[in-house]
């Protein structure tokens, strides 16, 4: 990075003292008022939440949450673990751990269980952790080959257009576009790895980051030698800490084999969900707010620090040295993409699934059964209910699949009281930057606890929140507006 | 280079904003400062999709929309939730706007986190911040710091519904590198900055 970052600043001087602001800021080279306004932003500047918290999610909300909080000090926001069932972090002081099976585990030491359900699959079916290991199954012959002349970053890029590999951050944007416009843009440019998965309900980037971290860097390493990074940043949530140390111990093993190809750094993440939206991410870098950009300009012309800069999800970048391991066009007939199912169905977990697999046939895989559910919740907090168990679980379908969260409720389920959670998590994380968003998700929360079911006032709300500048205010409606529809089916 | 705009064609020169074409209203833009595409209200539609009259050139050939039902009904529902969550007793532009769009913000019952409670802050003799009545259009933080002035005695407080302007370190004004050019209450919209001397 051209620059010291603010962020990694402020935060070896945590907890903030006024003195450790203003050193930070001197730092930085910006101005003490940016410094706070940053420090008034994160959470974590402004102190942790102490005591034992609920991790507010849609399956705590569907498991009696009133009774489930009287257990706790407070509530936690999602973290892309909590959804196999309720979860308690306890927070004392600066240590946080999540709570196990009657057990405290350190965040740095907690990590998914890996349960990644059968069925014909591209992904190893064991977690990777060491070079040696991720080598015995085929692992960087891709990049062999792309720095030994087998092929060109231009052949790369044709392969994932061959694949028709779409993003998997849940935008679905044809990923070779975006490569080709940073291939072609000016030097120097980064690629940026969008690490800071916190949609409700959806867990697969923090699987491949804790199980697979060789598979994301090598896919890394792929995308920035193609479009002529000079430098990798991988932007992963703060709360992944074992993902986190998995990462850097790979990027150690990797450098001293000589693997490591670009310089690469970790960033940690700002924590809220609005730093999943890249440009908002990439204002986080450069140590300001997490407020998304006017669009255009796009971060493939300007991004950080101005620069030309690629922003991929972790797993769509996993796919790379998979295509062009299988091959594009056979790559191409499985299609895979990663589920996290959740919720009502006997086996939660992680499902590598061909897109176009009907919704129902995904639950059924979960051990779910269809019958007895009252709904689903596809695509996590920015995503619908539905009870629609025929629909393809495909981009650009007649329901969005977003980043591929899948959460099933049982026939008792009150989904009001999981709409309110989802409503709740809007007016939380909406960043205040433009007007229709923290004011219509506020407007949204009561109405949602008085249950509002008046066509025309859901109707005007859904009609404001689309003039939001984000997708976090665009698609803060949309779980409200299915309800309606999944009950009038009903 | 020519376009149209609510089936009329119109002469625009290159780099033209949309904003420079059409009569649409405007909250967050000010020609002093670089703040815009935050309140939305300029919003318009070219090729079915909702772009900020304020931040957008015109392009030739643009097919522009800027008085359909859709937006009609946004900038209603948009006015109808400041008037809930904000004292707009001082912003009179917005309180003709209210009625020029038949607003009626009682249909939306009870806002549940609202400015209207803010108490002013009088730390200086020059002017007060009344924050009940700021929308956050952060046209005073942009005159202050990048904008204007370059003295970056502003920042913002806070997300969400309840981010506001505040002070470095949210010291009284007098205690950060003020110096009151008034600049800030200058472009201030809704009268949330006023001079002391205008109060009574
Ligand atoms: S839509 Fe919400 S999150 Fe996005 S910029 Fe606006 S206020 Fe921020
Ligand atoms: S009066 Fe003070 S706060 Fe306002 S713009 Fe001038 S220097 Fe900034
Ligand atoms: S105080 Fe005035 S200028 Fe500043 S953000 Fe609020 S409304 Fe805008
Ligand atoms: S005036 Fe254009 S968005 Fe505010």
């Amino acid at each position: 990075m051209d620059r010291q970052s603010l962020l990694p600043l402020l935060d070896a001087r945590l907890p903030l003292t006024e003195e450790g602001v203003a050193e930070a800021a001197r730092l930085a080279g910006v101005p003490l008022a940016q410094a706070w306004g940053v420090v008034r932003h994160y959470p974590r500047y402004r102190g942790l939440p102490q005591g034992r918290l609920l991790v507010d999610d849609p399956v705590a909300r569907a498991r009696g949450f009133a009774r489930l909080l009287r257990e706790a000090d407070g509530t936690y926001p999602p973290m892309g673990l909590e959804a196999l069932s309720p979860l308690f972090v306890r927070i004392e002081g600066k240590e946080r751990y999540v709570e196990e099976g009657g057990r405290l585990v350190p965040f740095r030491d907690f990590r998914l269980p890996f349960a990644l359900g059968q069925g014909e699959r591209l992904l190893p079916p064991e977690p990777i952790l060491n070079l040696r290991a991720y080598e015995r199954v085929g692992g960087l012959q891709a990049l062999r080959g792309l720095l030994g002349d087998a092929f060109s970053p231009h052949d790369l890029i044709q392969a994932v257009e061959e694949a028709g590999l779409l993003g998997r951050g849940g935008a679905a944007f044809p990923t070779h576009v975006k490569m080709r416009a940073v291939a072609q843009a000016p030097s120097p440019k980064y690629l940026v790895v969008n690490a800071d998965e916190s949609e409700p309900g959806n867990f697969k980037d923090r699987f491949l980051l804790e199980h697979h971290p060789f598979l994301v860097l090598e896919g890394a390493l792929l995308a920035a030698h193609a479009v002529g990074a000079e430098k990798v940043f991988l932007y992963v949530r703060d709360e992944f800490a074992a993902a986190i140390q998995g990462l850097e111990q790979a990027i150690g093993e990797l450098k001293e084999a000589g693997l490591l190809t670009k310089p690469t750094e970790v960033f940690h993440s700002g924590g809220l969900y609005i730093c999943g939206e890249e440009t908002a991410l990439l204002e986080s870098m450069e140590g300001k707010r997490a407020e998304p950009r006017l669009k255009p300009p796009f971060p493939v012309e300007k991004g950080l620090w101005g620069r030309p800069t690629l922003v991929q999800n972790v797993e769509t970048l996993a796919n790379l040295p998979l295509i062009l391991k299988e091959g594009p066009a056979a790559w191409r007939l499985k299609e895979p993409k990663l589920f996290s199912i959740s919720g009502d169905v006997a086996r939660p977990g992680l499902y590598e699934l061909p897109l176009g697999t009907p919704l129902g046939e995904a639950l059924e895989r979960a051990g779910g059964s269809p019958k007895e559910l009252k709904a689903v919740l596809l695509g996590g907090a920015a995503g619908v209910f539905t009870r629609d168990f025929a629909v393809p679980l495909r981009y650009r379908e007649r329901l969005p699949i977003g980043a591929g969260a899948i959460v099933a409720f049982g026939k008792e389920v009150d989904l009001w009281e999981v709409l309110l959670g989802l409503a709740h998590f809007f007016q939380e994380e909406s960043c205040g930057k433009c007007f229709p968003c923290p004011l219509g998700t506020a407007i949204q929360v009561e109405m949602v606890k008085r249950r509002e079911r008046s066509r025309a006032l859901v109707h005007d709300l859904a009609q404001a929140l689309k003039g939001s500048l984000c997708g976090l205010g665009q698609s803060a409606y949309w779980a409200y507006q299915s309800l309606l529809e999944v009950e009038d089916a009903a | 280079m020519r376009l149209n705009v609510n089936g009329q064609e119109v002469e625009a020169k290159e780099g033209a904003l949309l904003l420079e074409l059409v009569d649409v209203p405007t909250l967050c833009h000010h020609p002093h400062t670089e703040t815009h595409g935050l309140c939305r209200l300029c919003l318009v539609e070219v090729e079915g999709r909702l772009v900020p009259a304020c931040a957008t050139q015109a392009t030739e050939g643009m097919v522009v929309r800027t008085d359909t039902e859709t937006l009609r009904s946004f900038r209603k529902t948009l006015l109808e939730w400041l008037a809930l969550s904000t004292d707009l007793s001082l912003a009179p532009g917005l309180e003709e706007l209210l009625l020029a769009y038949g607003a009626d913000p009682g249909r939306w019952g009870e806002m549940p986190l609202t400015r209207k409670g803010r108490a002013p802050i009088r730390d200086n003799p020059f002017f007060l911040r009344d924050y009940a009545k700021c929308v956050n259009c952060r046209r005073c933080v942009d005159a202050c710091g990048d904008g204007i002035m370059g003295v970056y005695a502003l920042t913002l407080e806070g997300r969400g519904l309840l981010a506001h302007p505040t002070t470095p370190l949210d010291r009284p004004l007098p205690e950060t590198p003020c110096v009151f050019c008034g600049n800030c209450v200058q472009v201030c919209p809704t009268g949330a900055l006023r001079p002391l001397s205008l109060e009574v």
